[in-house]
């Protein structure tokens, strides 16, 4: 397939001057890059000064005049009925104004469930039973130990096995699953696993993950007359915009959603929780602003989890290496209820990543008294991946073809499920290539031993469903009479540099330095629509509008600056805010001076994100190759090394994606080490709702992880040549380390986090094995 | 957190004639405070010894060692007298916990801090060693809890100076309604009984002085088990020594208390370190009466490494 030229998104200009450029002159740059000054730079996050100094204010730092704080009393039971709630002893504590809980009889629902904001029915530990606004966290706090709550516990079950019995207690109406199984087949999966040579089956586990953003979920909440204003930490000031305007039956132009930074949302934050309508509601009863931002305990059990699942895989091959089925199975712990936001899709990998023309897949998710799961990274994908490649693993240890070269064997450069090519149908072979260049996978060493220590090497490769953008985004450049010029979006920065990356592409497009480009965002007041940065999102449904827009406000200069210099337009650029004769003479002439001549006139541009083209699947994709130690006396296990090869198209800014790989290995280490909700499922308890007993890596725990830099600029998917990357990094981490575990002992995990109690019982059952 | 009132103690006696059993000694925090947020203790009244006339500082005295109450943590990692003389408590203290907590935590403080437990923290939890009837641990998520049965309570102490300190023989000076005392750290410590639920033997208004040390220990060595590089509780640890006098290898992560292994301390002098058959006997020996939970027996496997490490490295 050839590569188009993708048309310049931007709607019509209605400036004053004429647009006459080609829209072509400027897209060569955009293949190659050769010529950029600022996209692909490593520039440092224009907010990182106000990060470091703690000057960059987070929305756990409002204050407002006569604000208020808020606390959320849960149930302790994992099922229970709410018989009555009484809240007069906490109303009546000095210090508090306002409590509000079932007896406020709210006419608002909740879930996909459309279960009440304040149900008597609690369906797991940490499920919100009132809330409070005092003049402090410590009088709120007193309060909540104030409402006086009658509870009759019911039988509950938490263990997702346990759900889907006969005689399970009923969670919701009926039988404890969400939906229908859902359902995929093509070819004919049980004829390829009867053709197979080799088959390869197990059941894999995948455990319940928490976000552990460092900032929680919050939000402070101001009514200003009749018109809301909320500061929130989300992934999406538009969602909750909408959504808060839902909830309480405002008018859209009455509330707005203001967010400059964040500490961190990892999905969790795409949607609209409690808490923060909590706030709302408890500041339009008390009539003051209400900060309400959650503990460790709050943000453990009741803002979404990864989910769960238990997945049957089975793959079948010929002796040469080629798939002939996969098939797969798997069954999702949901919690109590569906959260709205991304879907975790386990069967995708299956479907998409290897050439096979026999695949069958099958998921459900189930409900349990536990807290509601949401998108986490990549949802689906990571807990896939892990099984999928281990089993892939596992088939080329037994049919002794090196793993890589495996999946180079099963390479498909389709959408089989849409019979389409990728965007970019090289994109994952170019991760091989890059994976292998810097990892040196070819010319590693075999699996060694000193003393007790194991080592040995394990990879794993991977797509990703999203990460391609959506429309719709809508971004409007102001050129300021002296020449610099603010850009204003809707999206948000959630930490990942965003404010930075599509400042680059602005100051790229028009041809101005950094220095004279303010990128805005993160306020529904000033920024057009833009999607919750999910799905690894943002970039690659911003840069191209924004794009657009530069290259819109780019040509009204030339036009103008043409003017001025008695001039044919197109012999003129704009390099680093100074205008260019391409011919090599002209007097100098800045767009400073150009602004100048056309004060007080201003120029502006809009852009706009197209559709993404119908004729191919834009897929982002990745490898990533781990050495590990193992003592085999203590379990003890020690990454010693990680490179990973992510394909997110065009590199925007090398220094923010170095920051995506190195976040997402680290939570991808987590995964496979260290990281586990732990529930009794006797007393239906969370037993590590804190950062204590939930264990996230630790510096010491992260070995050097290098980003390979794949940069493949994939002008198929839009005119930035640019995908997503944040969530690929995280995808095939676990899996490359625990095939390193196997390449160093033998030994293969089928359920996660692999700490020292199950490898420690591994060494123990091979060592029995082997006497 | 409930309110309580707080008020700094002058001195050691007028502390501990302060105390009743609505009120809290205070030095760190580092573990009160967490419990007090927990709301799994409330009390009254904090009573803040760190401006009090207790011992502070390392100082040697009479061929032994003294340790002030309010010695932090980190200054046990860092003396130079305890590194050459005490590597096991210096090792000790350099596992424990991170930077913040060693600047701030002190070691009466950690030899009396509570298990880590996650059904005792838990405040919807009523546990045995809460006042409760039983301890969930017992058939629920034991993989941190203990190996050996001491009491109804199946909680793990998690200090990591107190092996090193059982495993020196270490005596700890108290003041008391009737004056100071010393004990052994033997006595100091004990399994929680019906009517006393906690791991130490101290009385409510005990306030501990300072931490004697006999005599120096400088072939020794502290190893720990952990399920992250830093920042975790041991699964399970061991202090070890070797002297003129013989061996001591006393274990943490296992028990209520810190467990020295005896019988296996009198073996090793007749056990030659190289002859690992002999040595796994001793190890199955010392184990023998371990009674591992439904998810913890991988604990047994781990100390009988970690032991077995540290009587390699103490032998070379």
């Amino acid at each position: 397939m050839t590569i188009k030229t993708p048309e310049i998104e931007s709607s019509k200009n209605d400036g004053d001057i004429e647009l006459s450029l080609p829209l072509q002159q400027d897209l060569t740059d955009w293949q190659t890059g050769h010529e950029f000054t600022v996209v692909g730079k490593p520039h440092s996050r224009l907010e990182g000064a106000e990060k470091v100094t703690g000057r960059a204010q987070y929305s756990a730092d409002v204050r407002l005049s006569g604000q208020l704080y808020g606390a959320v009393l849960r149930c302790p039971h994992p099922h229970a009925k709410l018989i009555s709630i009484d809240t007069s002893e906490a109303e009546a504590l000095p210090g508090v104004h306002a409590v509000i809980s079932q007896n406020d009889q709210f006419d608002i629902d909740w879930y996909s469930e459309e279960a009440p904001l304040f149900s008597d029915q609690l369906r797991f530990v940490g499920d919100e039973v009132a809330a409070v606004a005092a003049v402090s966290t410590e009088v709120a706090a007193d309060a909540l130990r104030l409402i006086k709550v009658n509870y009759e516990p019911l039988p509950f079950v938490t263990d997702m096995d346990q759900a889907l019995a006969d005689d399970a207690p009923a969670i919701h109406d009926g039988d404890n699953r969400v939906e229908e199984d859902s359902e995929y087949e093509r070819g004919d999966c049980a004829a390829g696993l009867q053709q197979a040579d080799i088959t390869v089956e197990n059941e894999y586990r995948t455990q319940t993950a928490l976000h552990t953003a460092l900032e929680a979920h919050g939000a402070t909440a101001h009514w200003s007359g009749d018109e809301l204003i909320v500061y929130e930490s989300t992934q999406g000031v538009h969602a909750i915009h909408g959504l808060l305007c839902e909830k309480l039956g405002l008018p859209m132009n009455k509330v707005r959603v203001i967010e400059q930074h964040m500490g961190g949302g990892f999905g969790a934050k795409q949607t609209l929780w409690k808490p923060t309508l909590f706030a709302a509601l408890l500041s339009r009863k008390a009539g003051r602003p209400v900060q309400l931002l959650l503990d460790r305990e709050g943000e453990n059990l009741a803002t979404g989890n990864r989910n769960s699942t238990l997945q049957q895989v089975k793959l079948g091959a010929s002796n040469d290496g080629k798939l002939t089925a996969i098939k797969m199975t798997c069954r999702i712990n949901a919690g109590a209820y569906a959260t709205a936001g991304e879907a975790s899709n386990v069967a995708g990998i299956f479907q998409h990543l290897y050439h096979c023309e026999n695949v069958k897949t099958s998921q459900v998710r189930v409900y349990t008294n536990t807290g509601p799961a949401v998108a986490f990274r990549a949802p689906g994908y990571v807990e896939a991946c892990f099984a999928l490649e281990s089993a892939m693993d596992e088939l080329a240890h037994k049919l002794e073809i090196d793993p890589l070269e495996l999946r180079r064997i099963n390479y498909t450069g389709r959408d089989q499920t849409g019979d389409k090519p990728w965007s970019s149908p090289d994109g994952l072979k170019t991760c091989y290539e890059r994976l292998d260049e810097e990892f040196g996978w070819s010319q590693r060493k075999a699996p060694s031993s000193e003393g007790s220590i194991r080592r040995g090497y394990g990879l794993a490769a991977h797509e990703w469903m999203a990460g391609m953008g959506n429309p719709p985004a809508a971004v409007f450049i102001k050129l300021n009479t002296d020449g610099s010029a603010d850009v204003v979006t809707g999206t948000q920065d959630i930490g990942t540099g965003t404010r930075t990356v599509l400042a680059q592409v602005a100051a790229e497009a028009i041809g101005l330095p950094m220095e004279s480009v303010r990128l805005l965002l993160g306020d529904t007041a000033i920024g057009g629509v833009a999607p919750v940065s999910q799905g690894s999102f943002t970039v690659p449904t911003l840069a191209p509008a924004v794009r657009g827009a530069g290259e819109n406000l780019r040509r009204q200069i030339l036009e103008a600056a043409a003017l001025l210099l008695e001039t044919d337009a197109t012999t003129l650029e704009i390099k680093d805010g100074e205008i260019v004769s391409t011919e090599g003479k002209h007097k100098s002439l800045t767009v400073a001076d150009v602004c100048d001549e056309l004060a007080p006139q201003s120029l502006q541009a809009h852009g706009s994100r197209r559709a993404n083209p119908t004729d191919t699947t834009i897929r982002p994709f990745g490898a990533l190759a781990a050495e590990v130690a193992v003592d085999t006396q203590t379990g003890e296990i020690t990454v010693i090394r990680i490179v990973n090869a992510p394909d997110c198209g065009r590199i925007l800014n090398s220094k923010t994606a170095n920051s995506q790989v190195i976040g997402g290995v680290t939570q991808g280490i987590g995964f496979a080490l260290t990281e586990e909700r732990m529930v009794d499922h006797n007393i239906g308890l969370v037993l590590n709702a804190d950062l204590e007993e939930y264990k996230i890596p630790t510096v010491a725990d992260i070995p050097t992880i290098t980003h390979a830099e794949v940069n493949l600029p994939d002008l198929n998917a839009n005119n930035t040549g640019a995908k997503g990357l944040g969530e690929l990094p995280l995808i095939p981490a676990a899996p490359a380390i625990l095939n390193a575990i196997f390449d160093a002992t033998g030994l293969r995990f089928t359920q996660l986090p692999i700490n020292r109690a199950r490898v420690l019982a591994a060494l123990q059952a091979q060592q029995e094995t082997a006497e | 957190m409930k309110a309580f009132s707080y008020s700094p103690a002058p001195t050691a006696a007028e502390a501990s004639n302060e105390k009743d059993s609505r009120a809290e000694f205070f030095a760190g925090g580092t573990d009160l405070l967490t419990r007090m947020k927990l709301n799994i203790v409330s009390p009254d009244a904090l009573i803040d010894l760190k401006s009090a006339d207790l011992p502070n500082g390392v100082s040697e005295q009479n061929g032994g060692l003294t340790i002030g109450a309010l010695t932090t943590l980190r200054d046990i990692e860092q003396s130079e007298l305890i590194a050459e003389k005490f590597p096991v408590l210096a090792q000790a203290a350099a596992l424990a916990a991170t930077p913040q907590i060693r600047n701030r935590a002190t070691v009466a403080g950690n030899l009396l801090q509570r298990p880590r437990c996650w059904y005792y923290r838990n405040r919807h939890v009523d546990c045995w060693l809460k006042g409760g009837s039983d301890c969930p641990a017992a058939t629920g998520q034991n993989q941190q809890h203990a190996i050996f049965d001491q009491s109804p309570c199946k909680a793990v102490h998690t200090s990591d100076l107190a092996p090193a300190l059982v495993a020196l023989n270490a005596r700890v000076k108290v003041r008391g309604a009737d004056g100071e005392r010393e004990l052994s750290i033997e006595d100091f410590f004990a399994p929680p009984t019906e009517d006393r639920r906690r791991e130490t033997t101290l009385a409510d208004d005990d306030v501990v002085l300072s931490i004697e040390l006999p005599s120096d220990a400088s072939h020794s060595v502290y190893l720990k088990a952990m399920d992250r590089k830093v920042w975790a509780f041991a699964l399970v640890s061991v202090a070890a020594i070797k002297s003129a006098e013989g061996w001591a290898v006393v274990l943490g992560g296992v028990a209520n208390n810190p467990v020295r292994l005896g019988p296996l301390e009198k073996a090793l002098e007749n056990t030659d370190a190289s002859d690992h058959n002999a040595l796994d006997k001793q190890h199955d020996k010392a184990f023998a009466d371990a009674e591992p939970l439904e998810h913890n027996g991988y604990k047994v496997t781990l100390a009988k490494r970690l032991i077995r490490r540290a009587i390699e490295q103490l032998s070379d």
